[in-house]
C-alpha cells in the first residue's frame, strides 16, 4: 500500500520542480492567450461613418435565449436613417453563446475577447456608448 | 341566398354563390397565398400568386380570386405544378425587391415576406436590380418606399373606394409603373391609413411608429377610439421596455385596426389611427394640482382629496347640496358618468347636473328618445352598409363621422344606394352614387326645407295616403299645417329649385331601406327642436308608405353625436331631467327603486328638474361649488363668456381631467384622471351601440380612472361605495338602466350590445302621431354692424384637448381657418392665407381665411374642433353674427 502513495508523491514532485507543466499564470501582469474563436462581451461594432453599425432590426433582442437585449429603434432625424437609440445588454445575463452575433444581418455585434467584466450589480447593465468603447477602443471600422 | 358546395384540399365548405375560390378558401380557413386580393377591396387579379388547380368542373389552373366557385368544383391549392408556378412568380417579385427586411417596419408581419418564407425561396436565378427610388416623405404621417411595392394596386383601390378620395394611383406605364399621387405632387388627402393598412408590404409606413419597435414586440389590446361618435374598435399596440429605463413603461407605439373586429371593419380616420400622441404627452397632468395663493401646486391624492370633501361638506352644511353642480363628461366611460351623477345626487345632494351636449341641444334627448320608441332610430350604425338610400341632413359627415362615410361608400359601392346631402354649406362628401342628389338650402330655413319635401311627396302622390292613415295618427294635422304651403314658396325660402326637391322626394320613397343621418348643425340650431319634429314627420311618412311588418323598407334615424361618449352620458342621465335611461326626473313612482339600490334616501330636492342652466344659476348666485368631469366648457359651450363669469363667480371649482384645460386653469382644485388607453369601463356610440374598453398601459403619472377617484371622495364623504372595478358598476347599471338591462360585461368582450335593439325587443314600436309645427319667426336678421353669419362646425383633424396634444394632428392641421365664400371676401379684398379678425359683439379672434365656395355667402365657418382657438367665446348661443376685417399692423 505505500506503492502507490510513494508513486503519487514522485509524480508531485516532478511537476512541481518542472517549469514547462505551469497550468496558472500570473494574471493580470501575465495575459491569457485565448483562441481566435473566443467568445466574450457582444461589442456594438463601428462602422466607416464613426456611428453604430447596428440598424435596430431588435433581432439580436429577439435570439437571445437569456433575454438580456434591449433595443429601442429610432429615426435619426439628419439621415432618416433607422439607428439604436437604446441599445443595452445585461453583462449579468449574456451566456456568451454568441447567438446575436449570428442572428445580426449587418455583423454590429461581434463577441471579441473582452472578458474582464467583474463589475457590481449597479453597473452590470451595458449602455450602447459602453458597448461600443470597447470597438472604439481597437480602433476598427467594418 | 343561394349556396354552392365545392371542395378544396379535400374539404368540402359551402359558399354563397357568387364567392371566388380565394374567399371562400379564406372564410374556411384553408390558405391560399396572394398579395392583390383583399375582401373589402374590388378584385384586381394583378399579383397572380393566387393560382390553384382545378380538377372538377372548369378544370385547369385558375387565379383563385378571379374565379368564383360553382356547384360540385374541386380545387386543390398545392399541386407540384402549382407550387413550381408560384415559386418562379415571386422570384420575379422579389428580383427587384429592396429586401431591406431588418429596416423595415413591415418585417415581422409582411405579406410578401411571408409568403417567401413559407416557400422556402433560395436567392433568386435572376440578376437583381435595385430600383433606388428616393422615399417619399412629404407630410407628416405617411411615407412610400417604391423600392418595396409589388403594384398589387391594393391602396389605389382602397383610397378610392373605402375612402373615396382618389388621391394615389398607378403612374406611368410598363416596367416604369410605380404608385403615386398626380404629378407627384405632395400627397393631399384625409390620411385615413387605408393605403397603409392594406399593403401587404412595407410600401407604405406609419410615420408616427417611426422604427419605435418590431412587429414581434408589440403587444395588441382592442379598444375603441376616443375621439368621435362612431367607436371605431382601435387595437394600440404597445411595447414595454424595462423599468429601468425612462420609458420605463409600457407606452402606445402606434395604432392599427383590424378587418374582422368592430362596427368599422378595419376603417379608421386620421384621428384614430394617428392621433395616438396625447396619451404620453408631457402636458399631461400628473399629480393633483391645489390652488395656494393663486398657483396650481402639486399636492398628494390624500391631501386634494381630504381639500375636495371637506369644503363640498362645508358648502352642503352652509347652502345646502343644491348650491353645487356637476358636470359629466362626453369622453369619459358609461361607469364614470354613471357613477358620477349617483354621487351628485346622492352625497352631494343636487340634481344641478348636466353635460355639455345637453347644454347644447337641450331637446335632443328626449327626442331622441322618442325617436327611439316610434322605431325610427336605427339599431346600430351597419344599418348604413345595407340602406338602399342615404340622406345625410345637415350632417358633414366626411369631416364629422369619417367612417360613417366608408360605410356610406359601402352602401353605395355594394347596393347601389342612393344618396342626398342637404346642407346649408356645399360639404364634402365623395362616392359614386347612381343618384346622387346635392341640395343647399339657405341658412335658417331648415323646418321649410323638409316641409317642403313632405308636401313634395304629398303632392306628388309618392306615398299612399291610406297607408299612412292606418300607421299613424293625425294626418289631417299634418295635411292642414301645409295647406298654404306652396312649392314656389318653399323654394324661394329654401333656395332649392322646385326640380330638385321633386328628384329628392322620389329618391326619399323609392322601395328600399332609407337611412337618415341628422347632423349637429341641425340638432345645435336654436329651432332644433321643430326641425326634429319635422324630420320625425317625413320619417313616418316615409315609413308608413312600405309594408312594415315585412321590416323592409324601413326609415333608420341616426343621430349625430359628437364624442365618443356623448350618448352615453345622456344615456347615465348626466342631464337634469332625467335618471338613468331617460327616467323623467319628475315621475316620483322611480324614487323607491333608486333609493332601494343605491342605499341611501334622497332629498325630493332631486326629482325636480332646476329650469335655468347650470351657468345661469351660477351668475345668479344660486351655486357655491361646481365640479366638472372631463369638459372644458369654457371653450366648448356656445356661449364662452358666460361660463367664465359663472366659473369666476363661484368660490369652488374642482375639475378632473387629463390636461389642463382653460376651464382646469380656472379650478381651485385639477384632479388628474387617466386617458381611456389606461382604463376599462364601456362606451356608447351615437348608434346606441355600448363597447367595451380594454386597458392596454399603466396609468401615466398619479392618474387615475374617474370612478375610482370619485369612489375615494363618496367614502370620504361617509357614503362608501362598494366597488371594485367598471364590472361591478355596470352590473348595477344593468339593473337599474332599463335601457341597459340585459348587458354583460364579460360578454362585451366578445359582442356589443346594442340597446334600441333590446328596448325594441321588449317593447313594441308605439304608432306615430304627427305633430304640426308652427315654425317661429327665425331671427336671421342681420345687424348691419354684423353682417356674417357664424357657422360653427367640426373638423377632421382635431377633436378637443386629445388632438391638441398629439403633435401629429397639430402638424397635419395646424391653425384653424375662417371660411368665407368667394363673394364676401372679393368685397372685403380678403385672400386665402390672410390674417382676418373676426369680431362678434361678444369678442373678437383672429384667424387665418381660406375662400372657399363651400360657404354660401353672408355666411362664414369656423370649425370649433381646435381647442387652441375660442370661438365659442364669440357666440351668445343664438344665431351669432361677426363682421371680419383685415388685420392690421
Ligand atoms: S441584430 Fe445587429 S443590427 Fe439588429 S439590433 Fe442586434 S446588433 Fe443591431
Ligand atoms: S416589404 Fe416585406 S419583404 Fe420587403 S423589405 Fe419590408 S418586410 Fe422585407
Ligand atoms: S391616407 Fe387615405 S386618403 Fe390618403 S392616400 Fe391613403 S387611402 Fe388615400
Ligand atoms: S404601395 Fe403597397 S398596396 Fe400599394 S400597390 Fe404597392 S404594394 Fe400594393
Ligand atoms: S371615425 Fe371617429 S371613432 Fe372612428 S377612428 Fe375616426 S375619430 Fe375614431
Ligand atoms: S391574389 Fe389573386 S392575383 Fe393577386
Amino acid at each position: 500500500m505505500i506503492l502507490p502513495l510513494l508513486k503519487g508523491l514522485i509524480l508531485t514532485l516532478k511537476r512541481f520542480f518542472n517549469p514547462y507543466a505551469v497550468v496558472t499564470m500570473r494574471y493580470p501582469e501575465e495575459r491569457p492567450k485565448l483562441a481566435s474563436r473566443f467568445r466574450g462581451l457582444p461589442e456594438l461594432q463601428i462602422g466607416k461613418d464613426g456611428r453604430e453599425r447596428c440598424i435596430a432590426c431588435g433581432l439580436c433582442a429577439r435570439v437571445c435565449p437569456s433575454q438580456c437585449i434591449y433595443v429601442e429603434g429610432a429615426t435619426d432625424e439628419a439621415t432618416q436613417r433607422r439607428y439604436p437609440k437604446i441599445y443595452e445588454l445585461d453583462a449579468f445575463r449574456c451566456i456568451f453563446c454568441g447567438f446575436c452575433e449570428e442572428a445580426c444581418p449587418v455583423r454590429a455585434v461581434m463577441l471579441r475577447d473582452t472578458f474582464e467584466l467583474s463589475t457590481d450589480h449597479s453597473k452590470a447593465i451595458f449602455d450602447k456608448a459602453q458597448l461600443m468603447d470597447y470597438s472604439r477602443k481597437r480602433n476598427i471600422t467594418i | 341566398m343561394k349556396t354552392i358546395n365545392i371542395i378544396i384540399d379535400d374539404k368540402p365548405i359551402t359558399v354563397p354563390e357568387g364567392t371566388n375560390i380565394f374567399q371562400a378558401a379564406l372564410d374556411n380557413g384553408i390558405y391560399i397565398p396572394g398579395l392583390c386580393y383583399h375582401p373589402r377591396l374590388s378584385q384586381f387579379g394583378g399579383c397572380r400568386l393566387c393560382m390553384v388547380e382545378v380538377t372538377e368542373r372548369r378544370t385547369g389552373h385558375r387565379f383563385a380570386c378571379a374565379h368564383p366557385v360553382s356547384e360540385g368544383m374541386m380545387v386543390k391549392v398545392n399541386t407540384p405544378k402549382v407550387v413550381r408556378y408560384r415559386r418562379s412568380v415571386m422570384e420575379y417579385l422579389l428580383a427587384h425587391h429592396e429586401l431591406s427586411c431588418p429596416t423595415c417596419d413591415k418585417s415581422g408581419e409582411c405579406g410578401l415576406q411571408d409568403i417567401t418564407h413559407e416557400l422556402s425561396l433560395a436567392p433568386s436565378r435572376f440578376h437583381a436590380v435595385r430600383m433606388n427610388a428616393p422615399i417619399v416623405r412629404d407630410n407628416p404621417v405617411l411615407e412610400l418606399n417604391r423600392n418595396r411595392c409589388v403594384l398589387c394596386g391594393r391602396c389605389v383601390s382602397a383610397c378610392k373606394e373605402i375612402e373615396g378620395v382618389g388621391a394615389i394611383d398607378f403612374q406611368k406605364r410598363g416596367i416604369q409603373t410605380y404608385i403615386g399621387t398626380a404629378f407627384d405632387k405632395p400627397l393631399e388627402c384625409s390620411f385615413c391609413g387605408s393605403c397603409l393598412s392594406v399593403c401587404p408590404t412595407g410600401s407604405w409606413q406609419d410615420r408616427t411608429f417611426a422604427f419605435r419597435g418590431r412587429a414581434w414586440e408589440l403587444k395588441k389590446t382592442q379598444t375603441i377610439c376616443p375621439y368621435c361618435a362612431v367607436g371605431c374598435t382601435i387595437i394600440l399596440n404597445t411595447k414595454s421596455a424595462p423599468a429601468r429605463l425612462e420609458e420605463g413603461m409600457e407606452t402606445v407605439r402606434r395604432v392599427t385596426s383590424d378587418d374582422r373586429l368592430g362596427i368599422n371593419e378595419g376603417n379608421l380616420c386620421i384621428k384614430g389611427r394617428f392621433g395616438y400622441g396625447f396619451i404620453h404627452a408631457e402636458e399631461r397632468i400628473k399629480t393633483p394640482l391645489l390652488r395656494k395663493n393663486g398657483e396650481l401646486c402639486p399636492v398628494t391624492w390624500d391631501e386634494a382629496l381630504g381639500h375636495v370633501s371637506e369644503r363640498f361638506q362645508q358648502i352642503i352644511s352652509e347652502h345646502g347640496g343644491r348650491a353645487i353642480a356637476g358636470i359629466g363628461s362626453e369622453k369619459g366611460t358609461n361607469e364614470d358618468n354613471y357613477l358620477f351623477q349617483k354621487f351628485c345626487r346622492s352625497v352631494l345632494g343636487t340634481n344641478t347636473i348636466d353635460n355639455l351636449a345637453n347644454m347644447r341641444s337641450p331637446s335632443l334627448n328626449s327626442l331622441i328618445y322618442q325617436s327611439v320608441t316610434y322605431g325610427f332610430t336605427a339599431t346600430s350604425l351597419r344599418e348604413i352598409e345595407v340602406a338602399n338610400t342615404l340622406f345625410f341632413f345637415g350632417a358633414d359627415v366626411t369631416e364629422a363621422h369619417p367612417v360613417i362615410g366608408n360605410m356610406a361608400r359601402k352602401a353605395v359601392r355594394m347596393n347601389g344606394a342612393n344618396l342626398i346631402v342637404a346642407n346649408v354649406r356645399r360639404v364634402t362628401f365623395r362616392s359614386a352614387a347612381k343618384n346622387d342628389i346635392r341640395l343647399q338650402y339657405s341658412f335658417g330655413s331648415q323646418v321649410e326645407f323638409i316641409h317642403a319635401l313632405i308636401k313634395t311627396i304629398l303632392d306628388e302622390k309618392l306615398v299612399d295616403l291610406k297607408r299612412v292613415e292606418q300607421s299613424a295618427d293625425n294626418l289631417n294635422e299634418l295635411l292642414s299645417g301645409l295647406d298654404n304651403f306652396s312649392g314656389e314658396n318653399a323654394s324661394q325660402l329654401t333656395g332649392i329649385p322646385p326640380e330638385a326637391m321633386r328628384k329628392a322626394a322620389a329618391v326619399l320613397t323609392k322601395p328600399g331601406h332609407c337611412c337618415i343621418i341628422c347632423g349637429k348643425d341641425i340638432e345645435e340650431d336654436p329651432l332644433a327642436e321643430d326641425i326634429i319634429k319635422a324630420l320625425m314627420n317625413l320619417c313616418a311618412l316615409i315609413n308608413a308608405a312600405y309594408n312594415t311588418d315585412t321590416g323592409y323598407g324601413k326609415v333608420s334615424l341616426l343621430f349625430s353625436r359628437s364624442h365618443n361618449n356623448t350618448q352615453g352620458v345622456n344615456d347615465m342621465g348626466v342631464v337634469p331631467g332625467f335618471l338613468p335611461g331617460y327616467i323623467d326626473i319628475n315621475d316620483v313612482s322611480h324614487k323607491e327603486k333608486i333609493e332601494r339600490v343605491w342605499g341611501t334616501s334622497l332629498s325630493s330636492d332631486i326629482f325636480q328638474k332646476e329650469s335655468a342652466s347650470i351657468f345661469d344659476c351660477a351668475l345668479q348666485g344660486k351655486l357655491r361649488g361646481i365640479y366638472i368631469m372631463g369638459a372644458n366648457p369654457v371653450i366648448h359651450y356656445p356661449n364662452g363668456k358666460e361660463v367664465l363669469d359663472a366659473l369666476r363667480k363661484i368660490d369652488f371649482l374642482v375639475v378632473q381631467d387629463t390636461f389642463l384645460t382653460e376651464t382646469a386653469r380656472l379650478a381651485n382644485i385639477v384632479l388628474p384622471v387617466v386617458t381611456f388607453a389606461e382604463k376599462e369601463g364601456t362606451f356608447t356610440n351615437m348608434g346606441m351601440t355600448v363597447q367595451r374598453l380594454n386597458r392596454a398601459i399603466q396609468p401615466v403619472g398619479d392618474a387615475k380612472p374617474d370612478w375610482q377617484i370619485i369612489c375615494e371622495l363618496a367614502r370620504r364623504m361617509g357614503s362608501a361605495y362598494s366597488y371594485t372595478s367598471p364590472k361591478d358598476i355596470l352590473n348595477e347599471i344593468e339593473s337599474i338602466v332599463p335601457i341597459y338591462s340585459g348587458i354583460n360585461y364579460d360578454r362585451l368582450k366578445r359582442k356589443e350590445f346594442y340597446w334600441v335593439s333590446s328596448v325594441l325587443g321588449r317593447n313594441k314600436p308605439i304608432k306615430y302621431t304627427f305633430t304640426r309645427i308652427r315654425s317661429k319667426s327665425l331671427d336671421v336678421k342681420r345687424n348691419t354692424g354684423f353682417p356674417l353669419a357664424l357657422l360653427t362646425g367640426v373638423s377632421l383633424n382635431h377633436q378637443g384637448a386629445f388632438s391638441q396634444h398629439s403633435k401629429v394632428l397639430r402638424s397635419v392641421a395646424p391653425a384653424c381657418h375662417v371660411e368665407i365664400n368667394k363673394k364676401d371676401a372679393k368685397e372685403m379684398n380678403i385672400q386665402s392665407g390672410d390674417t382676418v379678425v373676426v369680431e362678434s359683439p361678444q369678442k373678437k379672434i383672429t384667424l387665418q381665411a381660406k375662400v372657399t365656395d363651400k360657404v354660401p355667402d353672408g355666411v362664414v365657418f369656423v370649425s370649433e374642433d381646435y381647442e387652441w382657438i375660442p370661438v365659442n367665446l364669440l357666440r351668445n348661443g343664438e344665431y351669432t353674427f361677426v363682421k371680419i376685417s383685415r388685420e392690421t399692423g
